[in-house]
């Protein structure tokens, strides 16, 4: 266990943080605010959920962090990578990114376990590609990270025969063989029913115990509230709540949601 | 209750003209159809009489062809096989030369816009000229026989290969790609591993369906001097030997449904 001072002091030289963003700003010219100077920071092993209702900006800071949109003003750097200095940087900055996505997006006629592969696609020269023979470790990680996931019995299944839930944690699977140090999962449970969604959760948790960092936008306030460690709120562009899961209680969370005196949905 | 269903308003009514605009259009579309079939039906020489007095001649033919020939079987059937070999290796040179040109021609997979338009140029050029064509001008260029029938196959089919795969490449989900892109692996990994499987099953169905095309094609290559069983086909025509000449349609009609069927066989077991 780190010492609360220790992790301050960690912060305070720059270490221990794998992803941070500085004052973020993004117009969408002519009356669009998506985001007004958004700052924070993201430790090793720490679950964060981004909520906040339809319009706050979630889907615009999302689309920043993995490099989609640049940004009109701040900065962001993952594992001490400034992505936008240059394209290179960039390019480095993407593999310690991983992505996950609401549609899963997985290869539909591919193996569960090739499917997990592509996340070495990066490490492991082209012609080992073309001809689909990755080296004995590669495939022993892929299967190690299947396990993680709790589908080590489905590694052969091809991923469109998998239910929505199970091919969401192929994903999950494929974000921690890449070895990525910050996994940015984009309402990775939406199109999931509540069981599948808890089981998704479940998975990624597993990677934060890993020493991932998970940044996660949800719609669902209860399982933000079981499955994070931390919780930052958006409204309009701003940060309105940057709290530990724990401490959320549901005034705060009205207050969230809450526009021009109506209740939004939880 | 009728009450209820007859509006207390009078409302304006889009439909209640007769001359409205839609059907003024259906009519104008009616004249122009008529136009075009009247002309063209001028510009074809259409002449049932004529028909009417050739066909007894077929008839006659027809009475003279049976029973088919059986003494030149040999050579026959190695003309046949002639065809389905020129049909065969066009087919393939073609797919082995569209593999590239798809991939640059495809909006989604190619690695410039520079080079994409340039692409579709030259598949469109090579899909416009049909392998009859093709066939006529390298008969010129290399001589008689089925390797002018070989190159011709092998050319409108790159073509017109290219055009379909490239088709089948830009109708494949996004996701997958970008996912795998994501991961920091270059356009090349992302092709071979994440495009490729998912576009191959349709693939090598439309290559299927290109070799069975081509077969049926290339029986009357030989008519221009492209070698196989269209060849003896004009031959016989010329000679007016009947019974040969049937015992050629009864190869090619063999052949043709033979491929036909075992091309369906295996396009239906990639599904």
């Amino acid at each position: 266990m780190v010492t609360t001072q220790a992790r301050v002091a960690q912060e305070r030289n720059g270490h221990g943080v794998v992803a941070r963003a500085d004052g973020l700003t993004k117009r969408y010219p002519p009356a669009v605010t998506a985001l007004a100077g958004v700052s924070f920071a993201v430790r090793p092993g720490e679950f964060v959920a981004v909520l906040g209702p339809s319009g706050a900006g979630k889907t615009t800071l999302f689309r920043c962090l993995t490099g989609l949109t640049r940004p009109d003003s701040g900065t962001i750097s993952i594992a001490g990578l400034d992505i936008w200095r240059s394209p290179r940087e960039l390019g480095l900055a993407r593999r310690e990114i991983a992505l996950i996505f609401q549609q899963f997006n997985l290869i539909r006629r591919l193996s569960a376990l090739e499917n997990v592969l592509v996340g070495r696609l990066a490490h492991v020269p082209a012609w080992r590609v073309i001809s689909r023979s990755f080296t004995r470790a590669d495939r022993q990680l892929a299967l190690g990270c299947l396990d993680t996931v709790g589908l080590l019995d489905r590694a052969r299944t091809r991923a469109d025969e998998l239910s929505g839930g199970q091919q969401q944690r192929v994903a999950i699977a494929r974000a921690l063989a890449q070895h990525a140090q910050v996994i940015l999962a984009d309402e990775p449970v939406a199109s999931l029913d509540p069981e599948s969604s808890a089981t998704v959760l479940e998975s990624l948790r597993s990677a934060v115990s890993a020493g991932v960092a998970v940044v996660a936008n949800l719609h669902q306030v209860h399982l933000a509230r079981a499955y994070a460690d931390r919780i930052v709120a958006l409204r309009d562009g701003r940060i309105v709540e940057d709290t530990p899961a724990s401490r959320l209680d549901t005034r705060t969370i009205e207050q969230i949601y809450e526009r021009n005196g109506e209740r939004g949905a939880l | 209750m009728a009450a209820v269903l007859r509006p207390a308003v009078d409302y304006p009514d889009p439909g209640s003209s007769w001359w409205s605009g839609r059907r003024l259009r259906f009519v104008l579309v009616l004249i122009l159809l008529a136009g075009f079939y009247s002309a063209s039906w001028h510009l074809a020489k259409v002449d049932p009489g004529r028909l009417l007095t050739g066909l007894p001649k077929m008839a006659g033919w027809a009475a003279k062809a049976w029973p088919p020939a059986t003494d030149e079987l040999p050579v026959l059937l190695l003309r046949t096989a002639e065809t389905i070999a020129m049909a065969a290796i066009g087919t393939t040179a073609a797919a082995l030369l569209a593999l590239p040109l798809c991939i640059v021609a495809a909006r989604n997979a190619t690695p410039s816009m520079a080079l994409y338009y340039p692409a579709r140029w030259l598949l469109n050029a090579l899909r416009g000229v049909d392998s009859f064509v093709f066939a006529l001008l390298f008969v010129a260029a290399v001589g008689l026989g089925p390797f002018a029938g070989v190159l011709g196959i092998a050319l409108h089919t790159w073509g017109s290969t290219a055009k379909l795969w490239a088709e089948a490449i830009e109708n494949i989900p996004p996701g997958p790609l970008e996912a795998a892109a994501a991961t920091g692996a270059s356009r090349v990994k992302v092709i071979a591993y994440a495009l490729l499987p998912d576009v191959a099953p349709s693939m090598v169905s439309v290559g299927l369906f290109w070799w069975e095309f081509n077969v049926r094609a290339s029986t009357v290559l030989g008519v221009v001097g492209a070698g196989g069983i269209g060849q003896e086909l004009k031959n016989s025509m010329d000679l007016l030997l009947f019974p040969r000449l049937l015992t050629i349609i009864l190869l090619i009609l063999i052949t043709v449904t033979v491929i036909d069927h075992t091309s369906e066989w295996l396009r239906r077991k990639l599904e």
